[in-house]
C-alpha cells in the first residue's frame, strides 16, 4: 500500500442524487476480475464499502471516515482494526482479525459491514492501490470528492462569489441571499 | 435544567472476562457507554455483546411488576401480596412435604452477595438442594480439578495467555466467546508463541493457529491420552517437577500405556503425526497454557476429560507460575463466584463439602442455626432437580436461570415443571421458564444493584448501582432478604446491604477473607482470591510452592475411557455438536431481545459441510428439520467448510436447539453430554 497520507473523501450531500453508480463501482473495485460483467457473476458476490441511503428528504452516501480515535479501533480486542499515521487511515488486518464484530457494532455511522465468506468484515479501504478511488471517479455529480480538491473548489468558488460580488457591487450576503450563489 | 452528566464504572453482565463498562449517566438515566481506557481488564475493549448492553437497562419488555398466574393469563400483584403468596406457598411444601421438597436454582448473573444469600436461604430451612447453572459448564471441572489440584478454578490470570511460549486450547473458542480476552493469545503469537486448536469446528480460534487439530466431539480424551502417551514415550515429561510436587504418575503412566497415536487418529480422526507434535509443541515449550472450556466438560466423560487436561499440565509442569497454567474459562460473569459461594449441591461456601461434619457444623455455628438443621448428604443437582420436579420436589424457586432453553432435552423439562405444586420465577423478563411459573418477581439489571463478581481469574470486583430498577423490580438479594423474613428466618437475614452480606462472607469463606467493599471500591482492578487478610494483595497464580491438596502434592489420575452415549448410524447419520456464536449469549434471554443484536443473527442456523449439503440437496439458507431421537428444531442451513463433513453445529442460544441434545450425565460431576448427539436432516416440505 502506498505509505503517504491519503486523502479523505468528502461528501457534499445537496448534490448527490441517488444514482447509487458509488455502490456499483465500489463493489467492482472490490471484485475479482474487476470488471462489472466479471463482478455481476461473481460467486461470492463482492460487496460494496459505501451506502447511499435516504437521509431525511435527500439520498445521502455513508462511507467510512477514518476517524481519528475511531471507536472500532478503541474497541476492536486485537489491533486487527488500527488508526495507521502514514495513511491517516483506519487500517484493516485480515489476518488478525478473530471475526467478534465489536467494530460492526461501535461504529457510529454503520459503515462497518459484518462480511460474508473470507473477509469477516467489510469496511472503506480507500481504494488500496488506486489513486483516487472508485466512488470518487464514478460518481457523475461530484457529489463525492476528495479533500484537496473539495478545498480547490471551495477557495474557486469563494474567489468567484468575491469578484461576483464586486462586479455587482453588493455584499457578498446579499448575493448568497440573492439565490445566485453555487453550493459552498 | 441544567444537565448533571457523570460516568461510573461498572463490570460488563456478559462473559466471564469481567470488562469494565463506564456507563455516563446523565440526570440519573443512562445514556451511553464510554470505553474504560484505563481498565486492566479490557484496556477500553468491548465485545459486540458488551457494546448492546445498555438495550437491557431501558428495554420495554422489562418486568416491572410481580405478577401472578391466574385462571387465565396472568394478574399483576403488589409487592407485599407477591411475597407473602410466595412465602405461603413455601411454608405449605415445607410442612406437608418438608425441606427436601423444595429446591433453589440461583444464577450465576447474580453477585456474590445474592448467591451466598439464596443458598443460605436453602440451607437454614434445611435442604442442600442448591444449585446453579455451573453444574451445566465446569461441574466437571470442580470434579476433575478440585481432587487433582484442590481447587477447581483457573490457574492464572488470563492476561499471563501473553507470556506463554505454547497455546494449547481444547474445546474453547476464546476468540468468539471471550474476544477480549483474545488480544493476549494475539500478544504472545505476536511474541512467537506457538498456538494449537483441537475442536470439531474451525472456529475464529483456529484462525491464527499453527497446529489445528480437527477431532471428532466426544473424543477429547483419546486425542489428550495420546499426547500424555508420546510424552511419556519421547521423554519429554518433566520428571523433577513430578518427583517433587506430584504424586501417582505410575498409574497414570501405565494407564496411558497403550494410547499410542494410531490408536487415537482413527478415534480422534486427528493425524497421528499431528498428535505428536502436538504433544511435543506442549511439553516443549518453556511456558505453555492449557485453556479448555465446554468442548471438554459438557460431556459424560467430563470429569475424566478435565483430568487429562490437568495430567497433562502436570506432566509437563506447566503450572505453578507465570505464563503457564490451566484456563478452564467461565462463561458467565459470576459462575465462579456463584461457585465460591457455596450455590452448589454439594458444597457449602468456599468448597467445604456437606459431607464433612466439621464443615456442617462450623456453619451452622456461624449462621447461628439450631444444630442439625444442614442436612449430611448432598442435594440435588440442577439437573436431578429438573428430573424429580413434579415428584419428590414440590417447589423450585429460580432465579435468573431458564431451563427451558439451556438444560438438555428440553422437552421433557417442560412436562417435569409444569407438574410442580409452587414454581416461582426471578427474572429481568418473562422468559420461556418463567412462563410457565406460578409467580413471577422482576429483578433488577447489573447497572441497578450493587454487589461483587469473580471473573474466570478469580478476580472480585465491585460493580456499583448506578440507576434504580424499573417499576417495581427489585435487586434478587432484596427479594430473598425479605422472603427469609417471611419465612420467619428474619434473624439470620439481617443485613443492611451488599456491603453487609460481603462483611458476613469473608468471615466464611477463608480466601475472600481480605476482601472488603470498601477495598473493591478502592481498587476498581478488583483483587484475584485468594485474598488472606485486609492487606493481602491477592493471589494472581495458584500453586506457586504447594498445591491446595493435603499434602500439598498434585495428585495425578489414571486415566479410563468410557464409551460415547450415542454415536451416528443409519438412521441418525449425522453427529450434532452444540455451542456459542459470537452475538448471542446463553439462553439467549437478553440478547434475543436486544435489536442491535438480533439484526444481525436473526434466527437458530445449522452448520454443515458443503459435501453433507450436497448429499442432502440443502442450498444455503434453506429451512432444514433437525431431528433427534428426542426431538426436532428448524433450523437455516448455513453451509461452511469450517466444520468436517458428517458433523452439524447449532448453537443453543435459541429455544428448542436443546430439545434435542442428551440428557446423559457425566457419574461425578452430573454434567450434560451436550456435545455429541446423532441427528439427521430433513428437508421442509410445503404444507
Amino acid at each position: 500500500m502506498d505509505e503517504s497520507l491519503r486523502e479523505r473523501v468528502m461528501v457534499r450531500l445537496e448534490r448527490c442524487v441517488g444514482c447509487r453508480s458509488c455502490e456499483l463501482a465500489c463493489r467492482v473495485a472490490h471484485s475479482q476480475s474487476g470488471t462489472l460483467w466479471g463482478a455481476v457473476m461473481e460467486e461470492p458476490k463482492p460487496r460494496r464499502r459505501i451506502f447511499v441511503e435516504q437521509a431525511a428528504e435527500s439520498p445521502a452516501p455513508f462511507l467510512c471516515r477514518h476517524c481519528e480515535d475511531a471507536p472500532c479501533v478503541r474497541c476492536c480486542p486485537t489491533g486487527a482494526l488500527r488508526f495507521d499515521e502514514t495513511s491517516g487511515l483506519v487500517a484493516y488486518a485480515v489476518d488478525r482479525c478473530i471475526g467478534c464484530h465489536a467494530c460492526v457494532m461501535a461504529c457510529p455511522f454503520g459503515v462497518v459491514q459484518p462480511g460474508r465468506g473470507d473477509l469477516f468484515v467489510v469496511k472503506c479501504d480507500r481504494c488500496e492501490g488506486r489513486d483516487r478511488p472508485a466512488c470518487v471517479e464514478a460518481c457523475p455529480t461530484r457529489a463525492l470528492v476528495l479533500e484537496t480538491a473539495f478545498l480547490v473548489d471551495r477557495r474557486r468558488r469563494a474567489v468567484g462569489r468575491f469578484v461576483e460580488a464586486a462586479r455587482l457591487d453588493i455584499s457578498e450576503a446579499d448575493l448568497m441571499a440573492a439565490g445566485s450563489a453555487q453550493s459552498p | 435544567m441544567k444537565t448533571l452528566t457523570t460516568t461510573a464504572r461498572t463490570v460488563c453482565p456478559y462473559c466471564a472476562v469481567g470488562c469494565h463498562l463506564d456507563l455516563v449517566v446523565e440526570n440519573g438515566r443512562v445514556r451511553g457507554l464510554d470505553y474504560a481506557v484505563n481498565s486492566p481488564v479490557n484496556a477500553g475493549r468491548l465485545c459486540a455483546r458488551g457494546h448492546a448492553a445498555l438495550e437491557i437497562l431501558t428495554h420495554p419488555e422489562r418486568l416491572t411488576r410481580p405478577r401472578q398466574r391466574a385462571a387465565y393469563g396472568w394478574t399483576t400483584v403488589s409487592w407485599n401480596e407477591a411475597l407473602d403468596a410466595a412465602a405461603e406457598n413455601i411454608q405449605r411444601i415445607l410442612s406437608s412435604h418438608g425441606p427436601q421438597a423444595l429446591a433453589f436454582l440461583t444464577t450465576a448473573k447474580g453477585t456474590n452477595e445474592e448467591n451466598y444469600l439464596i443458598q443460605k436461604l436453602a440451607r437454614t430451612l434445611g435442604t442442600h438442594n442448591v444449585d446453579h447453572c455451573a453444574r451445566l459448564c465446569h461441574a466437571s471441572t470442580l470434579t476433575g480439578l478440585g481432587p487433582m489440584l484442590g481447587m477447581g478454578a483457573a490457574t492464572n490470570p488470563l492476561s499471563d495467555l501473553a507470556r506463554s511460549h505454547c497455546l494449547f486450547f481444547v474445546g474453547s473458542n476464546l476468540a468468539e466467546n471471550h474476544p477480549v480476552a483474545f488480544r493476549w493469545v494475539q500478544e504472545a503469537k505476536d511474541a512467537g508463541a506457538k498456538i494449537v486448536v483441537a475442536d470439531p469446528r474451525r472456529t475464529p480460534t483456529a484462525w491464527i493457529a499453527d497446529l489445528y487439530l480437527p477431532v471428532r466431539p466426544g473424543t477429547d480424551l483419546a486425542l489428550l491420552a495420546a499426547m500424555l502417551h508420546v510424552i511419556f514415550r519421547d521423554g519429554l515429561q518433566n520428571s523433577p517437577f513430578m518427583a517433587q510436587r506430584t504424586s501417582g504418575v505410575e498409574a497414570l503412566r501405565a494407564s496411558v500405556s497403550r494410547t499410542d497415536p494410531s490408536w487415537a487418529a482413527p478415534i480422534t480422526g486427528v493425524p497421528a503425526r499431528d498428535i505428536v507434535r502436538a504433544a511435543h509443541l506442549y511439553a516443549k515449550a518453556p511456558r505453555a497454557a492449557l485453556i479448555y472450556c465446554m468442548g471438554v466438560t459438557q460431556h459424560a466423560l467430563g470429569t475424566e476429560t478435565v483430568r487429562a487436561c490437568a495430567d497433562l499440565a502436570l506432566v509437563t509442569g506447566h503450572i505453578g507460575t507465570q505464563g503457564t497454567g490451566l484456563y478452564p474459562v467461565r462463561g458467565q460473569d459470576n459462575v465462579q463466584g456463584a461457585c465460591d459461594m457455596g450455590a452448589l449441591s454439594g458444597f457449602l461456601p468456599g468448597y467445604r463439602p456437606v459431607t464433612d461434619p466439621q464443615a456442617r457444623r462450623f456453619f451452622e455455628e456461624a449462621w447461628g442455626i439450631p444444630k442439625g438443621t444442614l442436612p449430611a448428604a448432598s442435594g440435588l443437582t440442577v439437573t436431578d432437580i429438573e428430573q424429580e420436579a413434579g415428584k419428590s420436589i414440590r417447589g423450585v424457586i429460580a432465579v435468573g436461570e431458564n431451563p427451558l432453553v439451556t438444560s438438555p432435552n428440553t422437552g421433557r423439562i417442560r412436562e417435569a415443571l409444569q407438574r410442580l405444586d409452587f414454581f416461582m420465577v426471578m427474572d429481568l423478563f418473562l422468559t420461556e421458564t418463567a412462563e410457565l411459573a406460578h409467580l413471577v418477581l422482576p429483578a433488577a439489571a447489573w447497572a441497578e444493584k450493587s454487589g461483587s463478581r469473580t471473573n474466570t481469574d478469580r478476580r472480585v470486583q465491585w460493580s456499583p448501582q448506578v440507576v434504580p430498577p424499573p417499576g417495581q423490580a427489585h435487586p434478587d438479594g432484596q427479594m430473598v432478604i425479605e422472603l427469609a423474613h417471611r419465612l420467619g428466618l428474619g434473624r439470620y437475614f439481617s443485613y443492611d446491604g451488599p456491603e453487609a452480606v460481603l462483611e458476613e462472607i469473608r468471615r466464611v469463606v477463608p480466601t475472600y477473607a481480605g476482601i472488603t467493599a470498601q477495598r473493591l471500591r478502592a481498587h476498581h482492578e478488583g483483587i484475584p482470591w485468594p485474598c488472606l487478610d485486609d492487606t493481602h494483595p491477592g493471589t494472581p497464580v495458584l500453586y506457586e510452592n504447594r498445591f491446595a491438596t493435603e499434602d500439598g502434592r498434585a495428585r495425578l489420575y489414571p486415566l479410563e475411557f468410557g464409551a460415547l452415549p450415542e454415536v451416528p448410524d443409519a438412521n441418525y447419520p449425522y453427529c450434532l455438536t452444540t455451542g456459542r456464536g459470537k452475538l448471542h449469549y446463553n439462553s439467549g434471554a437478553m440478547t434475543r431481545r436486544t435489536t442491535s443484536l438480533m439484526a444481525r443473527a436473526p434466527h437458530l442456523v445449522v452448520e454443515l459441510h458443503p459435501e453433507d449439503a450436497e448429499r442432502e440437496g440443502f442450498r444455503p439458507e434453506e429451512p432444514v428439520w433437525v431431528v433427534s431421537r428426542r426431538g426436532t428444531v428448524k433450523a437455516r442451513v448455513h453451509v461452511t467448510q469450517a466444520i468436517r463433513p458428517g458433523i452439524v453445529f447449532l448453537p443453543f442460544h435459541f429455544p428448542d436447539a436443546n430439545r434435542l441434545t442428551q440428557d446423559v450425565l457425566d457419574p461425578w460431576a452430573k454434567i450434560p453430554e451436550y456435545k455429541s448427539a446423532s441427528c439427521r436432516l430433513e428437508k421442509v416440505t410445503r404444507e
